[in-house]
């Protein structure tokens, strides 16, 4: 009797295993899907809905105008071509690729060896003293910030004091383009890096001690320890930020380059950003050639997203998707 | 564990809670924006509350029937009681930081008694309206009737009255007599405003002419080293009895002069090499550079563009212009010129000549903000170049102000409210609003020639800071009328205009004329918009390197004058120009 | 006691230092140390210049003191009404922020980095897109006012409730910081998923919980931009928009004559510096509490035998 009622339980499983599985599967893990609800929520409110504000890029868009309606005016590529055949693009480009792309080279390894250094450090107090003092520069606004640079870098600032002192020449380094770059990056790497490290810190601290126990068993000294350790457990962290960081690499804004552009360095400090800025300032404000732009901008960042995240998966267990 | 998942779970209930109760409360605040909307909508049959059911007001009958309404005299009311409590408008402005809000201000309130029209001011800070401006313009259900200080330009004039959405104002004159009179009295200002596709006027004009923005540098000399210089013997054909307000200098004696401050300790520090020769703040919109190039016979500006005998001139296409870059260059190599001039702020400049003097000569606006003794200082007469020239920078500063005020097409009264923006071009009116109120800023009484009289200051305030807190400023006409019989130019404008008396207009050629406003067509404006901005790049680069690194060599201004006329596209913009100019001397 | 559970120190006293880890030690923390100083002297340069006076500043007199110490910059900052109301303001908009975004945050990025979660690729996809493609601040507002939410201070606190960077980074550390072990001890004791979340993993993840209030308040403390679009009623302003305007008001182009004008400049620039201060303090004070939390491995020895 029980061998008649199980075999018939058997080859039902056997037979579907199709919809009931996966009804069985979404009914198990459907717990997962209510938990990221609230999320998908609030970014299909705030990002999804505003995002056909795209299709102005392909218009001859004032505010004000309806932009899907029968009164649209749509002009096709024509705000694209615009762009790629100013006077200006190619330098526009470059000046933009270089400043993101060293600043990227520089500025992501920095808080991921701060992170590391900071951990390893022997006096843990000490450690969390200097790392509040790293994050106090975060919150230093941008106006400040160059106001700062001028100061310190002006002519008759510190550092040219300091130089004539000692006998050397001064220099005005907001006249000179090969000062741009180094004062721009550098500066933005030295507000950053603090503030960017909290997350490795975090993820450093969640490390099991016993890997380290294991490791020093084994005769690692502490420097092995950072390396076989340290770097190991916080390689997924490292994965995602790079990728997420080359996927936003062409986004940089136009204050801060504004703010520290002089004639002397504008044929570097002139970003696609500020040029658009500058566009709109004068005679016709044209919404649809900046979201035109923002928008190719936005194609390159997902090019360069989707060679990372497969170099990504090629090379390592970690990637977005 | 359980406390905790118990804990979790309930903060999300109350945000929720929150989430949910605060959208609910806000709604409560909803009926107040709304209302006034219902004020400008499109003639709406079921609105109640303020505005009056009277259908579309475009034969102004109603109106007059109802409300009084009358534009006419400007001195009576335009609306009478009734019209005073129904109907209202929605002005959007932004405004100074120091001001009172707009409905505050006792210049408003004494327009509401004379005028019977009731304006509600929307007020926001300047750096807000800049990122507002599109966001009205883009919630097309919702704008207000008005925009002040609005600061438009010319290509978004045209484009938003292709798409009806501005008040034509020129088809309301005949409700404003004051603005229809200044029209007829200035058609250089009437010019200045009509858009070119369709010959329409779409906002109002502000217009304050005293005749200073057009020479924005003076240039002053520190007396007491001077006079060392000359006991010293190191200056050629100076005496000190010549140091006087409207010293000539040739550019030789100049040299001498900025040599002897440069080596040598001026202001007693007993340091040798603090002492700043000459200074200006490049490229800034007072106290620039370009006043040098008159040396030789050059009138630059930061555009590097003028009118002479009424054609659009680039100085930089003048090889005179080289000639005076490689002159500067050479003061700049040697020291005669501060080099930080070329990186500095106004800020900077400012605060550099407080306290200690170390400014031997300096270009600026005006000399009592620069230094703390600006007794010590005499205002020069331009410097006389190694030809024989003598001439200064003519800057392209408007003093009429375009697009200062439109009105939006959903406005349900236009008619009203230009009538009533009309009295502001009256010129006790304008000096109001310029400076700020009878009562506050200026006496009841006018004096013996029938200008205001202003009152003496209260305690603790200075006559600037009255002024901003009281004084919305806008559109105002105050031109040479208002100066002769309603309102004194503030003394500080007044020494200005002495001093530039003096120093600078006989120096510049009848022939030579700063540009008005233009207005262009949509097409132009594209050039423009398309080579402009790379244009201005183009010789900033270049002029910066010259000035500083030692003059322009022969070659480099020859394939400089190829650029410019090649891929630059000079020739495109000057035509754009010139159209323009033409068009608006034609009317 | 297992050798697994003693102390750190404890353990380093049994294995000596070798000379390669003492040189390790001096250099790290002389590099360390040396970033400090980088860091420092701005920051002190900062503290000092809020105290001086605005032209000995840009006169580049101010160095390693305060000169002509004035206390002036902050008189006009906290005699200001709108500062106290700014104040109160951002600590609740921060406050409600962070709760909101936390319980909006944390369980996605737990959802997320579960491999059986359904559609786990498309909803990737579905939070990836708006990090590149974004329809510009006029659709934006308009969907708000379609909300309903112009003029009230969720408009600015809801959208800032999910940021995709901070969810990412939920995700990985979810996915490379929690023990396979306690979960499928977890489902062994017939745990369900919920159930698994609040009581193993939101425990063990003090960390993450903390750099995400952290990096949420944070980011909503220096915020400026929506306030400035959707709060009309300046009563509702937060402390850095109010501090944005006051400086606005040495940048006014509208009249004023060289007195004033000059006056406020100078205001203007030493309230640049006030203004650092003035609205870094709290968090910085914030911050020593938020590390308690990087504290070396919360689970030592837990797993059950």
């Amino acid at each position: 009797m029980q061998g008649a009622k199980q075999l018939p339980a058997a080859m039902k499983r056997q037979k579907r295993p199709g919809i009931g599985r996966k009804l069985r599967d979404f009914k198990e893990n459907s717990p997962y899907l209510a938990m990221i609800l609230p999320a998908v929520l609030v970014v299909f409110l705030f990002n999804y809905l505003p995002i056909y504000g795209v299709l102005i890029a392909f218009q001859d868009f004032m505010p004000g105008d309806k932009i899907l309606s029968s009164e649209t005016i749509w002009v096709g590529f024509d705000n694209f071509t615009r762009f790629f055949n100013d006077v200006q693009f190619w330098p526009l480009m470059k000046n933009t690729f270089l400043l993101c792309i060293i600043g990227f080279v520089i500025g992501f390894p920095l808080p991921i060896l701060v992170s590391l250094a900071l951990n390893a450090m022997k006096h843990k107090k000490a450690g969390k003293v200097f790392q509040t003092i790293y994050t106090a520069p975060h919150f230093i606004s941008l106006v400040v910030l160059v106001g700062m640079l001028q100061l310190f870098f002006g002519r008759y600032g510190l550092v040219n004091n300091i130089a004539a002192s000692l006998g050397g020449d001064r220099v005005s380094y907001f006249l000179e383009s090969s000062a741009f770059r180094p004062m721009y990056i550098l500066s933005s790497n030295w507000q950053d890096f603090g503030w960017s490290a909290v997350i490795y810190i975090a993820a450093l601290s969640n490390v099991d001690p016993v890997q380290h126990e294991a490791a020093m068993i084994d005769g690692a000294t502490r420097f092995q320890r950072v390396i076989h350790v340290d770097i190991p457990a916080i390689m997924p962290m490292i994965s995602v930020m790079l990728i997420m960081s080359i996927g936003g690499l062409m986004g940089v804004g136009y204050e801060k380059a504004l703010l520290m552009q002089t004639d002397g360095n504008l044929a570097v400090s002139e970003l696609i950003s500020t040029y658009v800025y500058k566009r709109g300032l004068t005679g016709v404000p044209d919404q649809a050639y900046a979201t035109a732009i923002g928008l190719f901008n936005s194609v390159i960042n997902v090019v360069l997203l989707i060679i990372a995240n497969t170099t990504s998966k090629r090379f390592s267990e970690n990637s977005l998707w | 564990m359980k406390n905790m998942k118990k804990w979790i779970a309930l903060l999300l209930l109350v945000v929720i809670a929150v989430t949910l109760t605060a959208c609910g409360g806000d709604k409560k605040e909803e009926p107040k924006a709304t209302e006034v909307p219902a004020a400008t909508a499109a003639p709406a049959a079921d609105d109640t509350a303020k505005t009056d059911t009277a259908p579309a007001a475009a034969t102004g009958n109603p109106l007059i029937d109802n409300y009084g309404f009358q534009w006419a005299d400007a001195s009576a009311p335009i609306l009478n009681e009734k019209g005073a409590q129904e109907i209202s408008f929605r002005v959007y402005s932004s405004k100074n930081a120091s001001a009172l809000d707009y409905n505050d201000m006792k210049i408003m309130a004494d327009l509401f008694d004379q005028t019977g029209v009731r304006v509600e001011w929307e007020n926001v800070s300047e750096s807000v309206y800049a990122q507002q401006k599109n966001l009205i313009f883009g919630n097309a259900d919702n704008r207000p009737d008005a925009l002040y200080h609005a600061g438009m330009s010319s290509g978004e004039i045209i484009k938003y009255a292709r798409r009806k959405v501005l008040v034509p104002i020129s088809d309301y004159l005949d409700y404003m007599p004051n603005f229809k009179k200044l029209l007829e009295d200035r058609p250089d200002i009437k010019a200045q405003l009509i858009n070119v596709s369709d010959g329409k006027i779409y906002t109002l004009p502000r217009i304050e002419e005293m005749g200073l923005l057009q020479s924005p540098n003076l240039l002053f000399l520190n007396v007491n080293w001077a006079k060392e210089v000359i006991n010293a013997g190191a200056v050629e054909g100076l005496t000190e009895d010549q140091l006087k307000d409207g010293l000539a200098l040739t550019s030789a004696q100049m040299e001498q002069l900025l040599a002897y401050f440069r080596d040598h300790d001026m202001n007693g520090n007993g340091k040798t090499d603090d002492e700043r020769p000459l200074s200006f703040v490049y490229n800034n919109w007072q106290g620039n550079q370009c006043d040098l190039y008159g040396m030789f016979g050059l009138n630059d500006n930061l555009e590097h563009r003028v009118l002479v005998d009424g054609k659009v001139t680039y100085t930089v296409q003048d090889d005179r212009f080289k000639e005076a870059t490689n002159f500067i260059a050479n003061w700049v190599d040697n020291g005669l010129i501060d080099k930080v001039s070329f990186e500095q702020s106004q800020d900077n400049f400012l605060a550099n000549g407080k306290g200690l003097e170390t400014y031997g000569a300096f270009y600026w606006w005006e000399s009592e903000t620069v230094v703390s003794n600006p007794e010590n200082y005499i205002v020069c007469s331009p410097l006389i170049g190694p030809g024989g020239d003598e001439t200064i920078c003519v800057s392209n500063n408007p003093e009429v102000g375009t697009g200062e005020v439109i009105l939006f097409s959903t406005c349900q009264y236009p008619e009203i409210l230009l009538a009533y923006f009309d009295r502001y071009y009256d010129p006790v009116v304008s000096a109001q609003i310029n400076y700020g109120p009878i009562g506050i800023v200026y006496e009841e009484e006018r004096d013996e020639k029938g200008m205001l009289v202003q009152k003496p200051l209260p305690d603790g305030v200075t006559s600037d800071e009255l002024r901003l807190q009281n004084a919305p400023l806008g559109i105002i006409y105050l031109g040479e009328y208002a100066w002769n019989n309603v309102v004194n130019m503030e003394p500080r404008a007044q020494l200005r205009l002495e001093r530039l008396q003096l120093c600078a207009k006989p120096f510049v050629a009848d022939s030579v004329k700063p540009f008005p406003n233009l207005q262009f067509t949509l097409e132009e404006l594209n050039t423009l918009s398309n080579y402009e901005t790379n244009l201005n790049d183009y010789i900033r680069t270049n002029l910066i390197t010259w000035l500083m690194k030692g003059g322009v060599s022969d070659a480099a201004w020859q394939s400089f004058q190829n650029d410019l006329n090649g891929k630059v596209n000079l020739a495109g913009i000057q035509k754009v120009y010139q159209d323009a100019y033409d068009r608006y001397i034609a009317q | 006691m297992s050798v697994k559970s003693l102390p750190y120190k404890e353990k380093h006293h049994a294995l000596k230092d070798t000379r390669g880890d003492k040189i390790f030690f001096v250099v790290n923390a002389i590099f360390l140390g040396l970033l400090a100083l980088i860091i420092l002297y701005p920051v002190y340069f900062i503290i000092i210049a809020s105290f001086s006076d605005p032209d000995a500043v840009l006169g580049g007199q101010v160095v390693l003191a305060p000169v002509n110490i004035t206390l002036e910059g902050y008189q006009k900052v906290f005699q200001r009404q709108d500062i106290w109301t700014g104040y109160g303001n951002t600590i609740i908009y921060t406050l409600l922020t962070v709760v909101l975004a936390l319980a909006v945050t944390i369980p996605a990025g737990w959802g997320l980095s579960r491999k059986t979660t359904p559609g786990k690729k498309f909803w990737m996809l579905y939070f990836i897109i708006p990090m590149f493609f974004g329809g510009g601040l006029i659709p934006f507002y308009n969907v708000m006012s379609s909300l309903k939410l112009i003029n009230s201070m969720w408009a600015i606190i809801l959208p800032a409730a999910m940021s995709v960077w901070n969810l990412f980074m939920c995700k990985t550390f979810f996915e490379s910081s929690i023990p396979e072990g306690m979960l499928e001890a977890a489902r062994i004791d017939g745990a369900g998923k919920f159930r698994t979340f609040f009581s193993i993993v939101l425990p063990l993840s003090k960390a993450i919980i903390a750099v995400m209030a952290l990096y949420y308040a944070v980011g909503q403390w220096n915020s400026y931009f929506s306030a400035m679009i959707f709060l009309q009623d300046e009563k509702k302003y937060p402390l850095q928009l109010v501090l944005k305007e006051i400086l606005i008001a040495s940048e006014s182009t509208v009249g004023g004559s060289g007195e004033t004008i000059l006056q406020q400049y100078r205001l203007a620039n030493q309230l640049k510096y006030v203004s650092v201060i003035v609205s870094s303090i709290p968090v910085l004070c914030l911050y020593p509490f938020v590390q308690k939390y990087f504290a070396q491995g919360v689970m030592i020895g837990s797993l059950k035998g």
